[in-house]
């Protein structure tokens, strides 16, 4: 891989209207969304049910708007792949650099660089603000304590997570409508195949992405009847490392066949 | 030179290309002449590296497309003038092709200049006309200012102004010896542009001829073809 190469993809990323509708909007979904909940639980705090106290966590609670961003975040990794493949502009890039697997390499990097800088600066922002709104009900907690700052660094690092499993599912399928819902599928609902499993084993709940973020991305560990779903926290470190590896194994190699 | 050696590609069970030989030389046009379906689009993949071949190799400068270093540098080509992102500038595409190909930037407004898109460089692509597309597939050929040049049915869905700019161009980059290989399948277009023609059907060498030779009997160059290609086109319509 090249620097060129990387270049190439830095401008190629920076020229498309879909990456700045992307970002815009993850930023304002995660930091308007976060806002308006934080501030809603911090006005209700007095009259809300013991067991919403009991499952409240100050980080995961500043960042619930996220998962819109996050969806965001998983459709500009589709698509910095599909869209080239949708409108045959592979083919030009391809015989610009011959070197398929250094393409798809630049790629990831390009966009996991980015994504990781741009997604941590969104986490500690909606982080910084959320705390500032449950401070009103004494409720917010500071970097320093407990866990805190692991949840908000893994919550950046999730994002980031995302956009590379996305890059190799657009990679894999080649199709921008096929990768956004192959991405939906594999990160937010994977969970009743894991359900479906529990009568034998509670090892496809602890392999699946969305729960590894759950335990990462709170400062304190979960409780209730779902806990025992969610994996330990070595296991969900491990998660967050094997689901970019497998996926942009898959998207590498697809990426190397003829286009 | 463009040199194909026994090229064969199979899809299934068909050969899209079937043992195909024959060289491309420098300082003339030379004319790819084939019925739809007869394997031109699958030959020139083949030559710029984009398919595999399952037997046989294509050559670009004597070596395959995909161990250049620069290709480039070595091999323009416009396969499709729609294959461009529309969400970008013409300026933007031709950067990020320069930039993955090792072609330093300051190409970018030169080739733009050079199609007459200067104009036109800041605008997105997907406001251009089909005639503005294809000069924007022609700059991003020339970007590595290479000897050899390869256009895949260039003059499709042009209108007048811009066939004969594209036949002008082509002349133009052959007599400056560069070795220029073109498909088409309009042969009114074909004998006013090349020189040389290879013609293929099934994927398989009809004819590798001068365009003198093959209209020497004062047949049009249309009338040879229909016969060369008689057979061809029975076998597939039968199979």
């Amino acid at each position: 891989m090249s620097g060129g190469l990387l270049k190439a993809e830095w401008v190629k990323l920076w020229s498309v209207r879909s990456t700045y509708l992307a970002l815009g909007l993850a930023a304002l979904m995660a930091i308007g969304l976060g806002a308006l909940d934080t501030s809603s639980v911090a006005d209700h705090w007095a009259t809300m049910s013991s067991a919403d106290k009991a499952g409240f966590d100050a980080v995961a609670e500043a960042f619930n708007g996220g998962q819109l961003g996050q969806l965001a975040f998983g459709v500009l990794g589709v698509l910095v792949i599909s869209s080239e493949y949708g409108t045959g502009l592979i083919r030009t890039t391809l015989t610009a650099a011959p070197n398929r697997a250094g393409v798809f390499a630049a790629k990831a990097v390009v966009v996991g660089a980015v994504i990781l800088v741009l997604g941590e600066l969104l986490s500690f922002a909606t982080f910084f603000l959320g705390q500032a709104f449950l401070a009103r009900a004494r409720l917010d907690v500071g970097l320093t304590d407990a866990g805190v700052l692991r949840a908000v660094l893994s919550t950046g690092l999730f994002l980031c997570v995302l956009a590379l499993v996305s890059l190799g599912l657009g990679g894999l399928l080649r199709h921008t409508a096929g990768g956004i819902a192959a991405m939906f599928a594999v990160t937010f609902l994977a969970w009743p195949i894991a359900r479906a499993m529990e009568t034998w084993s509670y090892v496809p709940d602890h392999l699946l992405l969305a729960n590894a973020v759950d335990v990462l991305t709170r400062a304190t560990p979960p409780t209730g009847p779902h806990a025992a779903r969610l994996p330990s926290m070595g296991m969900a470190w491990f998660d967050l490392v094997l689901y970019p590896v497998v996926f942009l194994a898959l998207g590498a190699w697809r990426t190397t066949r003829d286009p | 030179m463009i040199s194909a050696e026994r090229l064969t590609k199979r899809f299934r069970s068909t050969r899209a290309v079937d043992q195909l030989s024959f060289e491309v030389r420098p300082g003339r046009v030379t004319g790819f002449l084939g019925p739809n379906g007869a394997g031109k689009t699958t030959t020139m993949r083949m030559i710029l590296g984009l398919d595999t071949p399952d037997g046989g190799r294509a050559l670009v400068g004597g070596r395959p497309y995909r161990s250049l270093e620069r290709p480039l540098r070595t091999v323009g080509a416009l396969l499709d003038a729609a294959a461009v992102h529309g969400g970008r500038t013409a300026r933007a595409h031709l950067t990020g092709v320069a930039l993955a190909g090792g072609v330093p930037v300051t190409r970018v407004p030169e080739v733009l200049g050079q199609v007459g898109l200067e104009g036109v460089a800041g605008k997105r692509v997907h406001g251009f006309s089909l005639g503005m597309r294809q000069r924007l597939g022609v700059a991003a050929a020339l970007l590595g200012d290479p000897p050899i040049l390869m256009f895949d049915e260039p003059v499709n869905g042009l209108d007048p102004e811009g066939i004969i700019w594209i036949r002008t161009l082509m002349r133009s980059l052959a007599a400056e010896g560069r070795t220029v290989f073109v498909s088409s399948h309009l042969m009114s277009e074909m004998a006013l542009t090349a020189e040389h023609l290879v013609v293929i059907g099934q994927g398989r060498l009809i004819a590798d001829t001068g365009l003198a030779e093959l209209t020497g009997d004062g047949s049009s160059l249309e009338e040879a073809y229909l016969r060369l290609t008689a057979q061809a086109v029975e076998y597939r319509a039968g199979s």
